[in-house]
C-alpha cells in the first residue's frame, strides 16, 4: 500500500500543513512523509499483533502436557501464569513490544534468541535465492523483450512459464530425488536436507562450502520459481517501453542499439520490477514455508508453523512484528528509492 | 564485436557461478569422503532420523518424545523398564528396599561409577537431583507427579540413597528421574534453570552418565551425541549416535534410502510401504503404547459437579453408548485407515503391557443389528426415516469432531459417521484443529471426538483420567480443562484409583487396575478404536544388534529405557578399513562425484557454446534493424 505514493499520505498530513514549502525542500518533506508513514504504519501493527493472537482457539498449557505426568496443581499455576487479564498482559506487552525477556511458552527461552537462532538460515536461503532470481530474471526478461517472437524469447518466456506455475513444494522434492538421492543408477550429489554436516565446524573454509553444498538444492529451486516471475514482468514492461515516441528518438539519433537498450528503455522499464523485488525483499525473512519444509531447513518459516500450535503467542507477536517491521521497512526504501528512478514521484 | 563482449562475460560468470556450486559439493564431498575414515570408526555411528526437533536439552524444560530419548541416553535414572517386559530392573541402583512401615525407601547405589568428565557419580547425586525438584518450583514441572510423595531425599553414604515418603506408592520402584550431576546444576540457580540450555559450550560435551553425552546441536538440524567414555556399562559398539531433524516424511524415507541416515522412527505407511523391498533396509511394525479412540459427553461437569458444556443428553444414558459400541467396525479401521499397522482396541491399557492389560472377556464386536436391537430396547424408537427420536420425542443427531492434524483422524470420523448413520443416529462431522479441540472438550461443547493417547509403562496417569477430580475446573471466572476428556465420573472408580496409588504389590495393583478398565469398559466413555503400530525402518546392511521393546514385536527404539543404543552394532563386513568411502552415512562412494562433476560440466559446456551461438544470430538479427 505505502508504495502507491498518493495512498497513506493523508495519515501523517498534520505536519505539512502548517508551514508547507518554508520548511525544508519537496525532496527532504517527501522523505519525512514517508518515514513517518511507516512508523505510523508500525504503531498500528504492534497494537493490532496483541489481539490477534489472542484470538486463536487454544490451551498451550492442556496441549503441551497431555499424556505427560504433571502435577495437576502444576498444571494450574502454569494456566494461571498464561491467563492473566487481559488489561494487564496488554500494558506489559505495550510497555516494549520488543522487550528481550519476554519467553516463548514452547521453547522456555526468549522469544528473541529463539528467533535468532532462526533468521541465519531463513536470510541465507531466501536472501541467496532472491538475489540470483533478480539478477537472472531481470537479464532473462531485458534479452527476451528486446529480442521479443525470437527463438530465445520463444524459449525463455516458455520455460519461464512453466516454472512460474510449478508448485514449488514439487519442484523441490523432484529436484531432491534426482539430485539429493539419484535416479536410474546416477548417485545424488547433494544432500537430501539441513544445512550442515554434523562435526564440521561451520566458521571455517570447509564449514562454509559444506553449508553452499547443503544450500544449493533449496536455493536452485526457490531461485527458479522467483526467477520467473522476475522474468515475465521485466520483458512486460519493457516491451511497453519499447514501443514509446523516446526511442524511436533516441535510434533516430543513431544511438547503437545496445546504448538505447541500457540507457533509455532499460530504466523505465526497471520501475515495476523494482517493486516487486522490493516487495518481495520484504517477504525474505517470512521465510519460503515449502522449501523449509521440502528441505529440512531450520527457518523462521517453520518455526512460524510451530509457533501457530499450541498457540505460542509471545513467539508468535515476536515473529509477526519482525515480518511487518521488514515489510514496513522494504516498503520504505522502495519509496525512496522509488522517488530516486522517478522524480515524478517527490512532488 | 564490442556488442558481444558483455553477453560472453555474463554467460562466463553464470557459468562460473554454476561450476562454483559444483565445485563446493565436489569439494564437500571430497572431504566428506575422508572424514569419517579419519574419526576413528565411521560405521560406528548410527544416524537416525526423526521428524520432530528436540525442544529443550534442559530435562526441567523440554516436553517433546525427541528430547527425554536424549536425557534418558544421557542421564541414568534409579531403576529402568526392562526390554523383555517392561519388569523393573537395576539401574543406578543395584537394589532396592520399601521399610515395613512403608515410608522409607533405600536404594544402594552402584559404586565406582564416574561421570562422563571423570567427577566421581555417587547417591549425592541422586539426593541433590531429588532434593531440588522436590524443593524447586520451576523444576516441578516435568517431574512433580513422581516427588509429591516424597517429603525428603537423604544419601546416607556414597552407595546409600534414603527417600522418605508420605505413604505407600507404588511408584517408588520406577522413578523416572534423571539423575544430574551436582558439580555441574548446583551452578545453575532457581531463575536461570528454565532458560538454562544444557547444551555443549565450546565443544565440550554435556556431563552426563548414560552411555551417550550431548556433543553437538545445531537447533532444527541435528543432535549429536557422542560415547561416554566413563559409561558403567562399558564401551558401547556405537561410538557416535546423529539424530538429524527431518521436516517431512517423505524426505526422510528419502534420505533411508539413500543412506544418508540409518534409521527412521516414526514414519508414515506410505513411507513405509514405499521402503519396503529395497535391499538393505528393514521395515518394522513395532507394537505400540498408542490408543485411538471416539469419546463421549457422558455429561460435562465441573469437578465440583456443576453442568457445563451442551452435550447431547442422550449421552449419558450408559445403554445408548454401550449400543454404540456394538456399531463400529475396529478391524476396519485397523485394516483400512491404518494400513494394516493395527489391532482392534478394548481397554485403556494397550496389550503391550501385560502386567496390567486386561482383555474383556466379553468384548464388544461389530454388530449393527445388535446395536439397534440395543437402542430399539433402551427406547431410541426409529422413526419412519430411520432416525431414531430421544427421550424428548424429538431426532438424535450427534456431532462428531476429528482433528485436522492428523490424515488418519479425517478417515476414521468418516467411517463412524457410516457406521451411526446406518443404526439410525445421524452424525455431523466437523474437522478441528487439536487447539481448537481441545478448547472444546474443556468447555463440554461437543458430543464425541476422536483422539488418542500414549500410555506409560505405569498405568496411574492413564487410568486417572478417568476420575472425577480430573473433570475441567473454575479459576479466575473461566472454565479450563483437566485431563479428563469424556467426563466420566463414579465415586467407586475414584475409590479404586486411590487403591491402586498405595498399593506396592504389583500383583494386587495389578488386579485393581484392571478392574478399573473393566469398570471404563463397560461404562464406555470412549470406544477404543485401535491400539496403532509404530512403523521404523533401518539400514540392516549396516546394522544389527537391536533390541526390541517389549520383546519380541516393539520398537526399535523411542523406548523406555536404551536398550538397542547400547546393544546394536555395525555389520561386520570383510572390506571394513580398504574402502573407506563405501557405505560411510552420508556420501556415495568417492568415485561418483568426479564423474558426475565431470558430466555435468560437459553438458553446461554444450549449452554454453549453444547460447554463445544463438547470441551471435540474434546480435546479427539486431544489428541489421
Amino acid at each position: 500500500m505505502a508504495l502507491m505514493p498518493e495512498a497513506g499520505l493523508d495519515i501523517t498530513a498534520p505536519e505539512t500543513s502548517p508551514a508547507s514549502g518554508s520548511w525544508a525542500s519537496p525532496g527532504v518533506r517527501y522523505v519525512v512523509r514517508r518515514i513517518l508513514a511507516a512508523v505510523a504504519t508500525l504503531i498500528f501493527v504492534v497494537l493490532f499483533n496483541f489481539f490477534l493472537f489472542r484470538m486463536l482457539p487454544g490451551d498451550p498449557v492442556k496441549l503441551y502436557t497431555r499424556g505427560r505426568n504433571v502435577d495437576p496443581e502444576q498444571v494450574r499455576k502454569l494456566t494461571a501464569a498464561l491467563n492473566r487479564p487481559l488489561g494487564q498482559q496488554f500494558l506489559d506487552y505495550i510497555r516494549n513490544p520488543f522487550a528481550a525477556n519476554v519467553d516463548s511458552v514452547k521453547y522456555s527461552q526468549p522469544v528473541w534468541s529463539v528467533i535468532g537462532e532462526r533468521v541465519w538460515p531463513t536470510l541465507l536461503l531466501v536472501g541467496v535465492a532472491t538475489l540470483i532470481a533478480t539478477v537472472v530474471g531481470v537479464w532473462l526478461g531485458i534479452r527476451s523483450a528486446w529480442n521479443r517472437g525470437e527463438r530465445f524469447d520463444r524459449i525463455s518466456t516458455n520455460t519461464t512459464l512453466v516454472l512460474y506455475s510449478m508448485p514449488e513444494f514439487w519442484l523441490g522434492m523432484i529436484l531432491l530425488i534426482v539430485l539429493g538421492v539419484g535416479v536410474f543408477g546416477l548417485p545424488g550429489l547433494f544432500p537430501t536436507g539441513g544445512l550442515s554436516t554434523p562435526g564440521v565446524d561451520t566458521s571455517s573454509l570447509r564449514g562454509w562450502l559444506d553449508v553452499a553444498w547443503h544450500l544449493f538444492l533449496p536455493v536452485t529451486t526457490l531461485a527458479i520459481v522467483y526467477l520467473a516471475e522476475y522474468s515475465l514482468v521485466m520483458r512486460a514492461s519493457l516491451i511497453d517501453e519499447m514501443g514509446q515516441d523516446y526511442l524511436q528518438t533516441a535510434r533516430a539519433k543513431g544511438l547503437m542499439d545496445k546504448l538505447v537498450r541500457r540507457r533509455h528503455a532499460v530504466p523505465n522499464a526497471l520501475l515495476p520490477t523494482m517493486t516487486l523485488i522490493f516487495l518481495n525483499l520484504g517477504f525474505v525473512v517470512g521465510g519460503a514455508i515449502t522449501i523449509e519444509y521440502v528441505f529440512s531447513i531450520p527457518g523462521l518459516g517453520g518455526l512460524t508453523v510451530d509457533a501457530l500450535s499450541g498457540p505460542d503467542v509471545p513467539l508468535l507477536q515476536a515473529l509477526f512484528l519482525l515480518f511487518s517491521a521488514a515489510v514496513i521497512l522494504a516498503n520504505l526504501i522502495a519509496d525512496l528509492l522509488y522517488a530516486r528512478l522517478d522524480p515524478r514521484v517527490r512532488t | 564485436m564490442s556488442v558481444r563482449l558483455p553477453r560472453i562475460m555474463s554467460l562466463i560468470v553464470g557459468a562460473a557461478v554454476v561450476s562454483a556450486g559444483l565445485i563446493a559439493g565436489a569439494a564437500q564431498a571430497d572431504t566428506a569422503s575422508p572424514s569419517p575414515a579419519a574419526s576413528a570408526d565411521a560405521k560406528a555411528t548410527l544416524t537416525v532420523g526423526i521428524t520432530q526437533d528436540i525442544d529443550s536439552a534442559n530435562p526441567f524444560t523440554g516436553i517433546v518424545a525427541s528430547a527425554y530419548e536424549i536425557y534418558q541416553m544421557q542421564y541414568p535414572t534409579l531403576t529402568n523398564y526392562s526390554a523383555q517386559d517392561f519388569s523393573i530392573v537395576p539401574g543406578l541402583a543395584d537394589s532396592w528396599q520399601e521399610s515395613a512401615d512403608h515410608l522409607t525407601w533405600t536404594y544402594k547405589i552402584h559404586s565406582g561409577l564416574k561421570w562422563s568428565d571423570g567427577e566421581p557419580m555417587t547417591a549425592k547425586d541422586a539426593a541433590y537431583t531429588f532434593n531440588r525438584i522436590i524443593n524447586g518450583e520451576y523444576e516441578q514441572t516435568n517431574y512433580g507427579n513422581y516427588v509429591a510423595n516424597i517429603t525428603k531425599a537423604v544419601a546416607t553414604d556414597d552407595t546409600t540413597l534414603v527417600l522418605s515418603v508420605k505413604a505407600a506408592n507404588p511408584i517408588m520402584t520406577h522413578l523416572s528421574i534423571y539423575i544430574l550431576p551436582e558439580h555441574i546444576w548446583s551452578k545453575v540457580s532457581e531463575a536461570q534453570v528454565k532458560t538454562y540450555k544444557n547444551e555443549p559450550v565450546d565443544g565440550q560435551p554435556v556431563v552426563g552418565g548414560g552411555p551417550f553425552v550431548m556433543a553437538e546441536r545445531r537447533v532444527g538440524q541435528f543432535i549429536r551425541m557422542t560415547a561416554n567414555p566413563n559409561y558403567a556399562g562399558g564401551p558401547t559398539p556405537i561410538r557416535e549416535v546423529v539424530f538429524r531433524v527431518f521436516q517431512n516424511q517423505d524426505a526422510m524415507g528419502q534420505a533411508l534410502k539413500k543412506g544418508e541416515i540409518d534409521f527412521a522412527d516414526g514414519i508414515e505407511a506410505n513411507v513405509a510401504k514405499s521402503l519396503e523391498g529395497i535391499p538393505g533396509i528393514t521395515t518394522v511394525n513395532a507394537t505400540y503404547s498408542g490408543f485411538n479412540e471416539v469419546a463421549f459427553n457422558t455429561g460435562a461437569a465441573l469437578s465440583d459437579g456443576k453442568p457445563i458444556g451442551d452435550g447431547n443428553p442422550v449421552l449419558k444414558d450408559l445403554k445408548f453408548r454401550q449400543a454404540l459400541s456394538w456399531a463400529i467396525d475396529r478391524q476396519t479401521l485397523a485394516d483400512k485407515v491404518y494400513g494394516g499397522a493395527a489391532t482392534p482396541g478394548s481397554t485403556i491399557i494397550p496389550g503391550m503391557y501385560p502386567a496390567y492389560h486386561l482383555t474383556p472377556a466379553t468384548p464388544y464386536t461389530f454388530d449393527p443389528e445388535k446395536a439397534k436391537s440395543l437402542l430399539e430396547a433402551a427406547g431410541y424408537k426409529a422413526g419412519s426415516d430411520g432416525v431414531r427420536t430421544g427421550p424428548d420425542g424429538k431426532p438424535i443427531e450427534l456431532r462428531l469432531f476429528g482433528r485436522t492434524n492428523s490424515a488418519n483422524s479425517k478417515q476414521v470420523v468418516q467411517f463412524v459417521k457410516g457406521w451411526f448413520d446406518a443404526v439410525g443416529i445421524p452424525t455431523t462431522v466437523t474437522m478441528k484443529s487439536e487447539d481448537a479441540l481441545t478448547e472444546i472438550i474443556g468447555q463440554g461443547t461437543y458430543d464425541m471426538f476422536e483422539w488418542g493417547w500414549v500410555v506409560e509403562p505405569d498405568p496411574d496417569y492413564q487410568v486417572s483420567t478417568f476420575t472425577c477430580g480430573q473433570r475441567s475446573y473454575e479459576d479466575a471466572g473461566s472454565v479450563l480443562a483437566g485431563l479428563s476428556d469424556s467426563f466420566y465420573c463414579d465415586p467407586a472408580y475414584d475409590k479404586l484409583y486411590a487403591a491402586q496409588g498405595s498399593e506396592t504389590d504389583q500383583t494386587k495393583r495389578s488386579d485393581i487396575v484392571k478392574q478399573m478398565q473393566q469398570m471404563v469398559y463397560d461404562a464406555a466413555p470412549y470406544i477404543v478404536t485401535v491400539y496403532y503400530n509404530n512403523l521404523e525402518a533401518y539400514r540392516s546392511d549396516r546394522f544389527t544388534g537391536f533390541v526390541p521393546q517389549p520383546s519380541p514385536s516393539g520398537s526399535l527404539l523411542f523406548q523406555y529405557g536404551v536398550w538397542s543404543y547400547v546393544n546394536a552394532k555395525p555389520v561386520s563386513s570383510a572390506g571394513e578399513g580398504t574402502q573407506p568411502a563405501d557405505g560411510s552415512s552420508g556420501s556415495s562412494p568417492g568415485w561418483v562425484i568426479p564423474a558426475g562433476v565431470l558430466v555435468v560440466l560437459i553438458v553446461l559446456a554444450g549449452l554454453v557454446g549453444w547460447l554463445l551461438k544463438r547470441g551471435r544470430g540474434g546480435e546479427a538479427a539486431d544489428d541489421r534493424e
